[in-house]
């Protein structure tokens, strides 16, 4: 029996949840440096989520849609280069991951927003990072004002807000969320055999809001909202890193 | 006799949530930060269950469970693994080495309780 079979098998007796095969697909021909340019363009005029998010990646100074200066999948590609398929492939398992953390073990529905329509960060906040390396080379950026990081830490461990005095217990839970979403989009990766290994998670409260930059790589910003707590995550990527 | 149950994971809010899925049960619980700790405590303590994370410093969870597996003592003890992780690699090189479940990161305190109860008895405590 092939690796894929047993692993199929196995993923059926443990009682895995399915993954997104769209992701999945563009995240194998991404992997894939001589890939075709059209093949990934058709994965994701195929998914209408990867689509509008490629979109938003493309523009990334658009306050909307309607702003948008580049329409089209294929003109994203062309003027952006692979690497925003890269980061899309990634961003996708690691939102999914964060919106299930979220439902499963706090029972909240986190959605997905445009940044524009947050709240902005002011002040002090949370700050978590996971930065990854091997074939791809990266990090993932996790920011919450510091009440809801409260609310959330509090959530997770089944105690109220008030309970969670201590900060770094709050860093303790929140850099677990990060493993647990971090974690869930490197077997994505790694799957597509762009194996790399997580750091471990670097938590500290921080007044400095503004998104990485990453010289040559590709980057993705999503927000998330539930009720008064807002999660920020930025993702970074250069793929295919020859060291 | 209670239900032993060792935990060996990093991330105290994991051993946290784990204790308190099994708060209402007669279960003694163990806890272990790394391999190295969580293979001494399974010499020491005998238990029923592992419950075992993957990424974890000192030792890892995929050298606690071969060298568990290499001990002709500790080699017949149940292993759940609970982590993130959930890639074909890893998923494919954890069972053949040899566990008799696997849960991903994120979890239900219930489907943990679903999973462990189909291994060892866990018996309610009496209602205070």
């Amino acid at each position: 029996m092939s690796d894929a079979a047993n692993y199929q098998e196995l993923a059926r007796k443990y009682g895995f949840a399915p993954k997104l095969e769209s992701a999945s697909r563009l995240t194998q021909l991404v992997a894939r440096q001589d890939s075709d340019v059209d093949e990934i363009a058709k994965v994701i005029n195929k998914d209408p989520v990867l689509r509008d998010r490629l979109l938003r990646v493309a523009n990334p100074n658009a306050e909307n849609a309607a702003e948008y200066n580049i329409e089209t999948v294929d003109e994203a590609l062309m003027r952006n280069g692979v690497g925003c398929a890269m980061v899309l492939a990634m961003g996708t398992p690691l939102a999914l991951a964060l919106i299930k953390t979220f439902q499963t073990m706090l029972s909240l529905k986190l959605e997905f927003i445009d940044r524009q329509a947050a709240e902005a960060l002011e002040n002090e906040h949370l700050l978590g990072t996971i930065s990854f390396a091997g074939k791809v080379v990266g990090a993932v950026y996790l920011r919450m004002n510091l009440p809801s990081a409260r609310a959330v830490a509090a959530g997770i461990l089944g105690l109220t807000p008030e309970d969670m005095k201590d900060t770094s217990e709050i860093f303790d839970v929140a850099g677990e969320l990060l493993n647990i979403v971090t974690g869930n989009f490197k077997s994505n990766l790694c799957d597509a055999g762009l194996d790399c290994k997580l750091q471990p998670p670097a938590m500290k409260v921080s007044t400095d809001a503004s998104s990485p930059v990453v010289p040559g790589g590709a980057m993705e910003h999503m927000t998330f909202r539930v009720n008064q707590i807002q999660v920020f995550v930025d993702v970074t990527a250069n793929p295919w890193n020859d060291d | 006799m209670a239900t032993k149950i060792l935990s060996v994971d990093d991330s105290r809010t994991i051993r946290l949530i784990v204790g308190k899925a099994f708060r209402p049960y007669e279960v003694q619980l163990f806890e272990a930060s790394n391999g190295e700790e969580g293979l001494a405590a399974a010499a020491r303590e005998k238990p029923d269950l592992i419950i075992l994370d993957v990424t974890m410093p000192v030792m890892d969870g995929v050298t606690m469970l071969t060298k568990l597996k290499e001990n002709a003592e500790l080699k017949g003890i149940p292993v759940i693994m609970l982590t993130a992780e959930s890639g074909r690699d890893n998923v494919l090189q954890i069972a053949k080495i040899g566990v008799r479940d696997y849960l991903v990161k994120p979890f239900k305190e219930d489907q943990l309780i679903e999973k462990a109860g189909r291994i060892v008895t866990l018996q309610k405590k009496p209602a205070a």
